[in-house]
């Protein structure tokens, strides 16, 4: 099967008062189809700078040098580079074929809009030909069945609903709906639009395991828990079915109990709607729950990419051994990593880790490393081998 | 439920704080002597001729309670007291200006508000640019601008030098005898909505351009405030987490700002609304006096240069209870624009 | 203090804030050596009343003799705006130092003390705060008589609210945090801890406030003046001066502008006297409020 997303030569960088930082350096990285992929690093590693970078969310000063992300849409069996993309057709993209859920979901969600509105308005946004048909659908049976005592006053208006709606569901931009929708109050006609988004909302909520989601729906962020707000992110996130969803540290700012159902959920949407997952995490705990394949970056370096087991039964980049190394374990001596994180700004030449690698050898100063594979769907980023 | 105790709440408390207003402008008043206060106690111009009567008759020479006591009632039974300045009792005489401020008002907030808004997001949407630079200069020197020089300038420019194009007063003469003709009903007194009901254009036309200039001079000082913190919330608000995921939806810029981001923005504006009301009444007493625009404000500083107690009093007294009142209503649609602001509790 | 160092830096990169450094210097030099500029004639008893020509009505144009002209009645404008500089500083500065330490005072114990002493002063301070600043002013003027002293009194009575509250939630916030109950700890007195610890901390919003509101309170002791409630007629205070010209706003019909002069002079200089500490006020507002975060 094709790679999803096949990230080559990527570099972002930063240009700040202060100098260039390099956040992303040379990356290399896939995603597979329908695979959990997980990015494991230290903070300033990279990690959510990638994650920006597939949706091109990248905050100013930053900027994308060079590099490309070759995204494989399977809808229509195309391929091309998201960063040759126009804006508008990367905004159809964005919540749509990709969408990403953020670490803190409290902060994520607008505290004045309520759950249920905010997840509507990704059916709005991108679904609109769907929500268009239904509702047409409806004022089809309310046509139909012709009950109701002021049938007869309703009726013309639901015909010209009907008319509206089926140009919606239809066309993708069409005219006289969008016209109607700035003048007050005729508006009011294209109100079912709203109403099925909503209907999809709470069915998303259900699908994530929300309980009373119909309720849930209609409150604001502030009157939910943590572990909610998060689920409600992840409905959001997966309203549009995308091929890719991008999960940056969801579990982090929450209790153990919580994010043991939150893995749970995660390996859900794996099995049930076979979209692909890029987990970020910095806990190699939680990555070996989740996650099929793991890649560990360091200064905005993808360093060793393999499979869970491969990777815990046989880390081969320094870096990732000393990861292993320094998780602490009763009995065994605490160890660290020595030496400084590579200078964002100034960061050494050649391999980025060599300052701090055991195995440091000369070419290591020179020459940055490539990616090689060196068994079975296991590379490394290293010139030791 | 929640709603009406928490206004039945802020209307009791503002029980208390009228009795200590009160008591302060009567306390004010006790620096008088008593034949100036005998003054607060007449109605009619005829009675000046009795003052010592009246002093012996509401004790204006006993203690401050008792005083204090017997002027409440009579507060309460609605008499204020009698304006030398303008020849009626002061109550009658604060409905007779009202309407003039009130025009002015309906005009001048709106403006303020939406133009605060609109420049303070802008600048914010075009942060650290020129347009944000230009915006900023801009506030800062109509945050300086004393509001009687701006008005007497704008005289001088657009009366004088462009030979009465926007002229003081409220109306010109001839449409200010068609006003008090018999023929053109007064529902409001308030000339352009009394023209609009009249039907009649010309009346219509004519306040308006005489409100132009009095409502320009209130409005840019407030429009300075208001967009200094309209700019800082709305780059706030435009930090925010949820803007980020808005964007992820893949949200257009405009929908992000606009929906998102304004609307979190707009929060803390409103709570300064209060205080917005605050200094239009400040800044209506010069303007008016300035324009010749006899409202309250302008009425106002005929009694205080007269030394006309009742009225500067009635006038203190009636913008006391108007500020506390706003000041309620600004809190209650606090509650409503912020959901956070209202009932809580978690949903399991 | 090598904090002050590090401010100093930083208001020298804010261009705004320079240029509202060199307009108040302007205007500093002005008061000081405003004897030198403007030097007060022979036997003229009080410098702070102006001099005049004679009596006549008309106000004068810029001449030799008067450098900005003269006003209805012939006082001369040049005399007026320089000694108004004096005047400007006198009542902003003791408005805002008097202000200012009533605030402290009430605020602190208020903050500091809490209980009946807070309810009462917060109390106090809410009838204050629901008046209109420059109407309940204008009814403090009137009952006292007109002059610039009342001016100065009734704003102090009007402004020192706004402070007590501010260092009172300064004090609450400070009060809380641990270094206050470490003093208290080893035995430090309210009084010590409230001077020594609390109030240094709560410095910082109080200074960008007094100095923004520095202008306001001329712009306000302006705007009495004006209205006829402050300095006597011939005082030397711009808002005095600008009072002058309120009847000869329009000259006549062929040269509307003729009398610019009396308008134009006086207003100029209370909106660049504000101007200037409204730029220091706004420059000590972004410098200290990022320091505030860090703290």
């Amino acid at each position: 099967m094709k790679d999803l997303i096949r990230i080559k030569d990527l570099s972002v960088r930063f240009h700040t008062y202060e100098g260039i930082v390099h956040a992303i350096d040379d990356l290399e990285l896939d995603i597979r189809q329908g695979e959990t992929l997980g990015i494991v690093g230290e903070t300033g590693s990279g990690k959510t700078m990638t994650a920006l970078t597939i949706l091109r969310l990248i905050p100013y000063p930053g900027k994308i040098e060079s590099g490309s992300i070759i995204f494989l849409d399977t809808d229509r069996r195309r391929e091309f580079d998201l960063l040759k993309l126009s804006e508008d057709k990367m905004r159809a993209i964005r919540g749509n074929k990709i969408s990403m859920v953020f670490q803190e979901p409290g902060a994520a969600l607008n505290p004045v809009y309520t759950i249920g509105d905010q997840i509507s308005e990704v059916y709005l946004l991108h679904r609109r030909n769907e929500l268009g048909h239904r509702a047409k659908q409806r004022v089809d049976n309310l046509l139909s069945d012709g009950g109701g005592p002021v049938a007869s006053v309703k009726r013309p208006f639901w015909r010209w609903q009907r008319r509206l709606y089926n140009k919606i569901s239809q066309e993708s931009n069409p005219f006289e709906p969008r016209f109607l929708s700035h003048l007050p109050l005729f508006r009011r006609l294209l109100w079912r639009l709203k109403n099925e988004a909503n209907l999809l909302a709470v069915d998303m909520l259900k699908d994530v395991e929300i309980p009373d989601a119909a309720r849930v729906a209609i409150h604001y962020p502030h009157e939910l828990s943590g572990g909610m707000k998060q689920r409600a992110v992840i409905a959001m996130a997966l309203a549009c079915s995308p091929d890719l969803l991008i999960a940056d540290e969801p579990t982090t700012s929450l209790d153990v109990t919580i994010q043991a159902q939150m893995l749970e959920l995660f390996r859900r949407i794996k099995t049930d709607r076979g979209a692909s997952v890029l987990f970020i995490t910095h806990n190699l705990g939680v990555a070996s729950e989740v996650c099929d394949r793991v890649s560990v970056m360091y200064a905005g370096r993808n360093c060793e990419v393999a499979s869970v087991k491969e990777l815990f039964l046989h880390p081969s980049h320094p870096y990732t051994k000393a990861l292993f190394d320094a998780v602490p374990m009763p009995g065994k001596e605490l160890q660290t990593i020595p030496g400084e994180l590579a200078d964002p700004l100034n960061p050494p030449p050649g391999c980025r880790f060599h300052p701090r690698c055991p195995n440091a050898m000369p070419v290591c100063q020179q020459e940055k490393p490539k990616l090689k594979e060196i068994s079975k769907d296991h590379m490394v980023t290293c010139h030791l081998f | 439920m929640e709603l009406r105790s928490y206004i039945i709440r802020r209307l009791l408390l503002l029980i208390p704080v009228l009795f200590g207003v009160t008591m302060f402008i009567f306390g004010i008043s006790m620096l008088f002597s008593p034949i100036e206060r005998a003054t607060l106690y007449i109605s009619d111009p005829r009675q000046m001729a009795h003052l010592p009567e009246i002093i012996e008759m509401y004790g204006l020479d006993r203690p401050f309670f008792v005083q204090y006591g017997t002027w409440l009632g009579r507060v309460f039974s609605g008499n204020l007291g009698w304006s030398v300045v303008v020849g009626m009792p002061v109550f009658d005489a604060i409905w007779h200006f009202l309407p003039a401020t009130l025009e002015l008002a309906i005009f001048a907030a709106p403006v303020i508000i939406f133009t605060g808004i609109f420049f303070g997001s802008t600048a914010a949407a075009h942060k650290d640019r020129p347009l944000d630079h230009g915006t900023r200069v801009m506030a800062i020197v109509g945050w300086s601008l004393p509001t009687f020089w701006l008005g007497l300038i704008l005289i001088m420019v657009f009366y004088g030098y462009f030979r009465g194009l926007l002229p003081p007063g409220r109306l010109g003469t001839p449409m200010d005898m068609v006003v008090n003709s018999a023929e053109f009903i007064r529902y409001t007194h308030i000339n352009t909505i009394d023209a609009l009901l009249n039907l009649n254009g010309p009346v219509l036309l004519d306040a308006l351009r005489h409100l132009i200039l009095p409502v320009t001079t209130l409005a840019v000082v407030q429009v300075a405030f208001i967009m200094r913190l309209m700019r800082s919330s709305m780059l706030e608000s435009l930090g925010k987490g949820y803007i980020l995921t808005a964007r992820a939806k893949g949200l257009a810029e405009r929908v992000v700002v606009n929906k998102h981001a304004r609307r979190n923005a707009l929060i803390p504006v409103i709570t300064v609304s209060g205080y917005l009301l605050a200094g239009l009444a400040n800044g209506v007493v010069i303007t008016e006096t300035i324009f010749t625009y006899k409202g309250i404000g302008w009425w106002a500083w005929q009694s205080a240069i007269n030394m006309d107690i009742a009225s500067v009093l009635g006038f203190a007294l009636f913008n006391a209870v108007l500020f506390v009142l706003v000041n309620l209503v600004v809190d209650i649609l606090y509650t409503r624009v912020d959901p956070r602001v209202r009932l809580g509790g978690t949903v399991q | 203090m090598t904090d002050w160092k590090f401010t100093v830096r930083q208001i020298a990169k804010n261009p705004l804030s320079v240029v509202g450094i060199i307009i108040l210097m302007f205007f500093v030099v002005i008061a000081i050596f405003a004897p030198l500029i403007a030097p007060t004639p022979e036997g003229h008893l009080n410098p702070y009343m102006i001099p005049r020509e004679g009596y006549s009505a008309t106000p004068q144009p810029p001449s030799e003799e008067h450098i900005f002209g003269t006003t209805e009645g012939e006082y001369d404008i040049f005399y007026g705006v320089i000694w108004g500089t004096r005047s400007a500083f006198q009542v902003g500065l003791v408005v805002i130092g008097i202000v200012v330490t009533i605030g402290i005072i009430l605020g602190s114990l208020a903050g500091y003390f809490g209980g009946v002493i807070d309810e009462v002063i917060m109390r106090i301070t809410d009838i204050f705060l629901a008046f209109p600043a420059l109407i309940l002013a204008m009814a403090i003027v009137a009952v006292i008589g007109p002059s610039l002293r009342s001016v100065m009194i009734a704003l102090t009575i009007v402004s020192w609210p706004s402070y007590a509250r501010l260092i009172r939630g300064d004090i609450l916030q400070v009060r809380e945090e641990d270094y206050i109950e470490a003093s208290r700890g080893i035995g430090a007195s309210s009084g010590r801890i409230i001077i020594r610890h609390v109030l240094p901390n709560a410095i910082y919003p109080t200074l960008i406030m007094a100095s923004l509101d520095i202008g306001a309170i001329v712009l306000s002791a302006a705007a009495l003046s004006f209205l006829g409630l402050g300095a006597p007629e011939g005082y030397a205070d711009w808002g005095q001066l600008t009072s002058f010209a309120r009847n000869w706003i329009v000259g006549p019909y062929q040269n509307p502008l003729k009398y610019w002069y009396a308008v134009t002079i006086p207003g100029l200089f209370i909106l660049f006297f504000v101007l200037g500490w409204n730029l220091l006020g706004d420059a000590f507002r972004d410098i200290f409020d990022p320091k505030l975060a860090r703290r």
